[in-house]
């Protein structure tokens, strides 16, 4: 088992040579693997083949929610819990709880976006294999990587490592779990 | 189906001949990948230049003078600030908004030129950000020290407490809590998760330089960011959905703000325009404040290529547009005064201009509706100095508007017997002073140890991040 | 399809048959509502209708004024392919300015409290005696005279067309030339254009239609009308590219990320409405003064206390029509990129802003205990075919211009960007 290395990974100069290898290593069909940037890259999304992320949705539950939490907060405190008139006004009405709840949905929306985020990267990972990397902090700064995981199903040492070097990957190596 | 088209270059673009009309560069001068990393990391790595600490002493010193007024304050009582009957809001509040409203650039800059793909902000954006921040906190100062008892300040919140009374829900003062409380922790997430990636490439950048302490440090907030792209995509949802609710969140809290004063039947407050014209006004003097700060730090660290006469243009531009908003507003505010055809309101407005105020009021509106004008000019646009100095008089015009706005309307209200006329005791001027003070020290530690500028930002609006480049010619 | 698709991006072909079928649907309309005056006793009625009509086209005619000129201030390039629709809608300024002329002649020769109840010192007010024993108009007389009125709405139309003439003329020009100096004149005009329409139009807002009631006042009153202007524009703007590309002299130029891009400002927009009537109302829910309020009073209930129809209409029209649906619809993806679903909530935008100008004129019509009339009545027939009237016209004068120019500014500087946009 413990033989058994996390992938290969092929470092890639330039922002265009990496976008057109993912594209390569997308339609080779493979599953779990990545590209490392320094910075998003317009487009690359697709050519890897990822699906739009799932973020909004957990943007929109927690915005929903912040906003119910409003309401039946204000409601308890200021009509239920302890009634207390003030100004002639009404002891709830939307109205006045309106900016109260309006806040807590942008609050409880940003927790959930962020939470979400942080959820679907499985972050934080601060031990990561790719992080062992001699050059990965070039990763950081102005070099590309592919890094094809060998649990994907189509992986083959050998294959994988002619495709990646056909797709005009550099030092192409072998990274331990 | 709609989008069957859609990805094929357009065949017609072959029949379109139209002239060139280059658009300014971001970076200038071409610069490479790795020219933006060790030009912004190598800021934090350097050795702390001797400006920086002359200037955080200074920084420090004035700092104290808030300190001082507070401590006086807390341990005599607030009747040591100038507060009388009639005005029993002053400068606490006048502060309070001043600093708020400055805060609003940072979310601006990051938020809503987020969403209209407005690509230059990425080199301002940060430190725009980090503004916000300490802007919130200068505010926070004021309402918070204002309750007299700062112990009980807690008693703002919804927390259970022994006289099992809860807070009054129908107060404006209440929404503020909610919304500046929340601007705050909102403006502090959306700041840091735009730093991620930057603390990623500082840990990495450490760790190769065998600096194991901060290496760990930066690591630990960087969260084992890699630069995985399927972290990207979902990162970069996340960006976008947090300038989304930035956006509103910033105008609902300026709001909230405007209503501490409409909601209210003071004349000269009760106006309905107040929300968007607040929110201008907070924009306004926020770029004011982005101009001010920005334009010598890009002297200091020599930020020419990154920070170009094009981001000094358009923000040049924005403070004329929301400076001539404002003007929009001021002159809506008087004509339905009139119109109105209210007595009270009639003479709020006529007591502003001709009034024992009208020494503030003329201050505002010379530098807030005639300063930004000179801004149409490019040779004044093109002159840093004269920017700079400009600059300085939106923020001084924003500070009077909301002492206008405060003080005049409760000087003189309805009834002329129990008019006054309100000067500031020295501790109050003392702690306003002091919060330049507390605002430059925090600012001066985070150019000393955060990126002031978002590095994996900047790049991905070079040239050379294009992957399309040269495709689209052809 | 069509074979204008090869001709693309040459002329529109020259004769559009559709010009001559909108001719004759807005005069149908016309008619119709002046129809409406053959019934006894409904003049105001009709009156009022039209104004409804004329301002729903002149409010969309100057979102898209506006929207040019903010094209050009900033700029963009996305929408270089819409700019030049929106520049074809601005045709219609003079067709509306005429449009506009009935009102205008009916309030001088005939009575002069057909719609604006203080253009005639002799009006009776609810209670209150005549308007000219009226302090609160006598203390704005200077403001509210008759002479003020027509002049400043002179001027209104003035300032729209001129503007527009220039945006038009320098757009079309470049077509053949593709001058640079076309696109810089655009920006000037639209940096001093910007200020210029804005006050017009929120001028234009307390003539026409806050001063049909008034007492009442609001500073954001232009805020609010500029809001639905903008709407209005996007939305038609969305309907007109559709239906350009249906009929192929759009296909290969209309992409998913226009529609993204326009569909994000709808809903900016829809959000930005929100705020601003909001705002507007909830001040003056939370003041509560008798001089604010009873102008909502008068949209929520009778003078015995009775909810009237109005109060429903802002409930449920204007909360969850113009704000909720078109707010929880746009928030979707797919809903601002598929064209059948963009098209629904084009089409349901202009209808929500056509009832929020009906919300915010129609109950100046008052029955004899000073209640407002109802919406659901006859009177609505000549409401609606005001609006399909004039809008028969507007819709003439775009589809007579739209052949007068290329179909997209093909020597644009930034047409190649806004044709390759993405995100």
């Amino acid at each position: 088992m413990a033989a058994q290395p996390h992938g290969l990974i092929a470092t890639f100069e330039t922002a265009p040579e990496v976008y057109h290898a993912a594209e390569k290593v997308r339609d080779a069909g493979y599953k779990f693997w990545d590209c490392i940037t320094p910075f998003p890259i317009h487009g690359l999304d697709k050519a890897m083949g990822v699906k739009r992320s799932n973020v909004p949705k957990f943007s929109l539950t927690g915005g929903i929610i912040g906003f119910c939490t409003g309401m039946s907060m204000i409601w308890f405190m200021n009509a239920f819990d302890y009634p207390l008139v003030v100004g002639g006004k009404p002891y709830f009405s939307p109205m006045f709880a309106f900016p109260v709840s309006y806040e807590l949905t942008i609050l409880f929306c940003a927790f959930a976006t962020i939470g979400g985020m942080f959820f679907l990267n499985r972050l934080p990972m601060h031990y990561h294999p790719v992080l062992k990397h001699d050059t990965i902090h070039r990763g950081m700064d102005d070099q590309f990587f592919i890094v094809i995981e060998t649990r994907d199903p189509k992986f083959d040492a050998a294959r994988t490592r002619a495709l990646l070097e056909k797709a005009g990957g550099k030092d192409i190596k072998e990274l331990e779990a | 189906m709609a989008t069957s088209a859609d990805h094929a270059a357009p065949a017609i673009l072959n029949e379109v001949n139209p002239p060139e009309l280059p658009r300014a560069v971001l970076v200038e001068n071409n610069r490479s990948f790795t020219w933006i990393t060790d030009k912004i990391c190598g800021i934090i790595e350097g050795k702390t230049p001797a400006w920086w600490w002359v200037c955080f002493i200074v920084a420090c010193f004035v700092a104290s003078f808030t300190v001082a007024g507070i401590t006086y304050l807390v341990a005599t009582g607030v009747g040591v600030w100038g507060h009388a009957n009639p005005v029993n809001w002053a400068w606490d509040i006048v502060n309070f908004v001043f600093w708020i409203g400055i805060g609003h650039a940072g979310t601006l800059i990051s938020a809503i030129l987020c969403l209209l793909r407005q690509k230059w902000r990425t080199s301002i954006n940060r430190a725009a950000e980090a503004m916000t921040i300490f802007a919130v906190v200068c505010a926070g100062i004021f309402p918070v020290f204002h309750v007299g008892r700062v112990w009980f300040a807690w008693y703002l919140f919804p927390i259970p407490n022994s006289n099992y009374v809860w807070q009054n829900f129908r107060s404006p003062l209440e929404w503020d809590v909610f919304a500046v409380s929340t601007y705050g922790t909102v403006s502090v997430l959306f700041w840091y998760v735009g730093l991620i990636p930057d603390l990623a490439t500082l840990r990495d950048r450490f760790m190769a330089a065998g600096n194991k302490l901060r290496a760990t440090i930066y690591g630990f907030f960087a969260m084992g960011w890699r630069g995985s792209n399927r972290h990207w995509s979902n990162y970069e949802m996340a960006y976008l959905i947090l300038a989304g609710i930035s956006t509103p969140l910033v105008l609902s809290v300026h709001t909230i703000v405007s209503f501490d004063f409409a909601v209210s039947l003071i004349p000269g407050w009760h106006t309905t325009i107040f929300p968007p014209y607040f929110v201008a006004g907070a924009i306004f003097s926020g770029f004011g404040m982005v101009l001010t700060l920005m334009l010598p730090l890009r002297a200091i660290y020599k930020l020419e290529d990154l920070i170009t006469q094009y981001h000094i243009d358009c923000m040049c531009k924005i403070t004329l547009a929301t400076g001539t908003m404002v003007g929009y507003a001021y002159a809506m505010e008087f004509f339905i005064a009139w119109y109105g055809a209210n007595p009270y309101e009639g003479f709020a407005f006529i007591n502003r201009a001709f009034g024992p105020y009208a020494w503030a009021y003329w201050t505002m509106i010379t530098c807030n509706v005639i300063t930004p004008q000179f801004f149409w000019f490019k040779k004044v646009r093109q002159n840093t100095a004269l920017v700079w100095i400009l600059s300085i008089f939106v923020n001084v015009g924003m500070w009077f508007e909301r002492f206008v706005i405060i003080v005049t309307s409760l000087a003189r209200d309805f009834l002329p017997s129990s008019w006054g006329y309100y000067s500031p005791s020295i501790v109050e001027i003392f702690t306003f002073f002091g919060t330049f003070g507390v605002f430059s020290v925090l600012f001066l530690l985070f150019i000393r140890f955060l990126p002031i500028m978002p590095m994996a930002e900047l790049k991905a609006v070079t040239p050379q991040a294009d992957v399309h480049g040269g495709e689209n010619h052809h | 399809m069509s074979n204008s698709a090869k001709n693309a991006p040459g002329s529109f072909p020259a004769s559009s048959p559709g010009a001559n079928r909108a001719l004759a649907v807005g005069i149908v309309g016309i008619v119709a509502t002046a129809g409406g005056l053959l019934l006894p006793n409904n003049t105001h009625a009709v009156a009022h209708s039209w104004l409804v009509g004329v301002t729903f086209w002149v409010a969309i005619t100057i979102g898209m004024l506006l929207m040019t000129m903010i094209h050009h201030i900033f700029d963009a390039s996305w929408s270089t392919v819409i700019r030049r629709q929106w520049e074809h809608g601005l045709a219609a300024f003079p067709w509306l300015a005429v449009l506009f002329l009935p009102l205008v002649l009916a309030t001088w020769f005939g009575p002069r409290d057909l719609i604006w109840p203080w253009m005639n010192p002799e009006h009776v007010l609810h209670g209150h005696g005549t308007v000219a024993n009226d302090i609160l108009y006598v203390k704005k007389s200077s403001f509210l005279s008759i002479n003020m009125f027509m002049g400043a709405t002179a001027i209104f139309f003035t300032v729209w067309i001129w503007l527009s003439a220039r945006l038009r003329k320098a757009s079309f020009t470049q077509d053949s030339d593709g001058d640079l100096k076309w696109t810089r004149m655009n920006r000037v005009t639209a940096a001093f254009g910007i200020p210029l329409a804005a006050l017009s139009l929120t001028f234009a807002a307390i003539y026409w239609i806050k001063s049909l009631e008034y007492h009442w006042f609001s500073t954001m009153y232009g805020v609010w009308f500029f809001a639905n202007c903008v709407r209005g524009a996007l939305a038609i703007s969305v309907l007109i590219m559709l239906w350009l590309y249906v009929r192929g002299d759009y296909k290969g130029i209309l992409n998913t990320n226009h529609l993204h891009s326009i569909g994000q400002l709808m809903l900016a927009f829809t959000v930005f409405w929100a705020y601003v009537t909001f705002s507007q109302y909830f001040l003056i829910w939370n003041a509560n003064v008798p001089e604010e309020t009873f102008w909502y009073n008068l949209r929520e209930i009778n003078a015995d206390g009775s909810p009237n129809q109005w109060k429903y209409v802002g409930i449920f029209v204007l909360v969850f029509g113009h704000f909720l649906v078109p707010f929880l619809y746009l928030l979707s993806y797919k809903h601002k990129i598929v064209h059948s679903k963009i098209k629904f909530i084009a089409i349901w935008m202009p209808c929500v802003i056509f009832f929020d100008l009906c919300y915010n004129i129609l109950p100046a019509l008052k029955n004899e205990h000073g209640d407002a009339l109802p919406l659901v009545s006859v009177n609505f027939i000549w409401t609606i075919t005001a609006v399909i009237g004039v809008g028969g016209i507007w819709l003439y004068a775009y589809l007579k211009s739209l052949p007068t120019a290329k179909l997209i500014p093909i020597r644009d500087p930034r047409i190649n960007e806004s044709l390759l946009h993405h995100e």
